[in-house]
């Protein structure tokens, strides 16, 4: 046996698999959104297109994505910044802060947003004692509930993403422009920012095309008035069993995140080649 | 911090660290506090203690025999993520297969893609060709996206390991085995435990394939949550999650002993 024989055979099973259990299953779903009862048929694809409401239902995806990720952006960014800036103790302590939401299934994480967002729950009630909002006031059920519990289930990727940047910044060059005279928020801006961008924008196309791509989220806090494509998606699978047109919208959203995925992969290469 | 941060930006960074801390913990909070409430309804700031709910769980036949579920398909693609994955680990980081670059990008790109497009396709796939959905397929599936955490720890560990061992192992007439076995495994140990217990948790607490890859008395433990919080929820389905976040800190704790989670966050 040779080396390259054991190579191969080490590798295999894992090629093996990833073959047939997921390449084949994405190409299954591709043939399928173009099938009808005759062969190859584009309707499924204009039945999603011609309808006001799917194309609803995509735009409020899109905006609902968009904005998902320019918080996560805000957020992440100061918040890796300062786990980069702080001893080795502390920061063990927030990674731990960061990835312990991460791991926890994202089923009891919307759990927990569906308590403290909903009609009785904590946030609403306070909101209403402290007199800024009406009576009929309620969170629950409209686009803000998505959006905060979306926030608080992609953070993660953001910051981690935005932090592996931040930590191989040379700390140096803040250091040499604060002593040529830079005030902290002018080196933040024209330093350490300009150099992260790398991270905020891989970090940030991944939580798009994740925050596009999930309906858990969105169908539990969003209820079944505000639907996202996931989520129709889901419904076309479950509910009204038309698996055909499920493919074809999972289609919309293949092409839809491939053209995010493209430069996410160019940029996170460049990276870490 | 760097010296001469200003003062106000100290306490923006103290108040921006608490805040987005109680963020990011606040659900996992608001579950625990109404697992131990007393009220019978869904309801925060719990009121009173009680170990009631728990009770509850334990005595439900439909919680136990879901975990069970969740368990037996976490067990199964722990090892054969770790085995499958670990092997390919091993190869890939040797470098001298052809296009080794173009597999480990293969190997990695259940990450990239969406587990709703990668489910539906699962889902049509297995029924076009097997029928009914079975457990194995719910194996399958978490496999799949469970073999990239694996790989890359793998790789990452191995990475920092001495490529010279196996060759003065070999020099000194160890067979291939057993470079594998006294040598490599050695070596790929830490990523291979700290991947397979990625793998656990990954599939313990999936739903989204599980929810696609569903049939009556296939039901994983978060599609059974997730069943509860579409109907009308009690308390019971907090100290279940309870339960589950308790498993994934003990995984994390693992997790950090085995290979530093500081690693965990830049791989």
């Amino acid at each position: 046996m040779t080396d390259r024989l054991e190579n191969m055979a080490l590798v295999m099973p894992g090629l093996l698999l990833l073959g047939l259990a997921f390449i084949l299953p994405v190409l299954q779903m591709l043939v399928l959104s173009v099938s009808g009862p005759d062969g190859f048929t584009l309707e499924h694809f204009t039945r999603f297109l011609s309808d006001s409401y799917y194309l609803g239902i995509l735009w409020r995806t899109v905006r609902l994505s968009a904005l998902i990720t320019l918080i996560t952006a805000l957020i992440g960014f100061p918040l890796a910044y300062i786990m980069a800036k702080s001893g080795p103790r502390l920061r063990l302590w927030l990674t731990l802060i960061v990835i312990l939401p991460l791991m926890t299934s994202v089923v009891i994480r919307t759990f927990g947003w569906i308590v403290l967002l909903g009609r009785s729950g904590m946030i609403p009630s306070m909101l209403r004692d402290l007199g800024l909002v009406g009576r009929s006031f309620s969170i629950i059920q409209t686009e803000s509930a998505i959006v905060i519990g979306m926030v608080q289930v992609l953070l993660p990727f953001m910051t981690l993403s935005v932090l592996g940047v931040v930590m191989s910044i040379d700390g140096r060059l803040e250091e040499a422009a604060r002593t040529m005279g830079c005030s902290f928020m002018k080196t933040i801006r024209t330093v350490v920012l300009p150099l992260s961008l790398p991270g905020i924008v891989a970090g940030g196309l991944l939580v798009f095309t994740l925050s596009a791509s999930s309906f858990v989220t969105p169908s539990l806090l969003g209820g079944s008035r505000i639907q996202v494509l996931a989520g129709s998606i889901y419904n076309a699978v479950t509910q009204t069993l038309e698996w055909e047109f499920a493919a074809a919208q999972a289609v919309i959203l293949f092409v839809g995140v491939a053209l995010v995925l493209v430069p996410y992969l160019s940029v996170a290469g460049r990276r870490n080649g | 911090m760097v010296s001469g941060t200003p003062i106000w930006a100290r306490y923006f960074a103290v108040i921006f660290i608490v805040c987005t801390a109680l963020f990011l913990l606040a659900p996992l909070f608001v579950v625990m506090g109404v697992s131990v409430s007393e009220s019978q309804f869904i309801s925060f700031p719990p009121q009173g203690f009680t170990l009631h709910w728990y009770e509850k769980v334990l005595s439900s036949d439909a919680y136990v025999s879901a975990a069970w579920t969740s368990l037996w398909i976490a067990l199964t693609v722990t090892i054969a993520a770790s085995l499958i994955g670990g092997a390919a680990a091993i190869a890939l980081n040797r470098r001298s297969l052809p296009a080794s670059g173009l597999m480990s990008a293969a190997l990695l790109s259940p990450l990239v893609l969406p587990t709703i497009i990668y489910a539906i396709g699962m889902l049509l796939l297995w029924s076009a060709i097997f029928g009914p959905i079975s457990p194995l397929a719910l194996a399958i599936g978490h496999t799949v996206i469970a073999l990239p955490y694996v790989v890359r720890t793998c790789l990452a560990v191995l990475a920092d390991t001495d490529p010279f061992l196996e060759e003065a192992a070999r020099t000194m007439g160890a067979g291939r085995l057993q470079r594998l076995a006294f040598v490599v495994l050695p070596q790929i140990k830490p990523g291979l435990l700290a991947g397979g217990f990625f793998a656990f948790n990954i599939s313990f607490d999936e739903a989204v394939l599980s929810l696609f890859l569903r049939k009556p008395g296939l039901t994983t433990l978060p599609v059974q949550i997730y069943g509860q919080l579409e109907f009308s929820p009690d308390p019971s389905v907090a100290a279940v999650s309870t339960m589950m976040i308790g498993l994934t800190i003990v995984l994390l704790i693992i997790i950090d002993r085995t290979l530093g989670l500081g690693k965990i966050a830049s791989v």
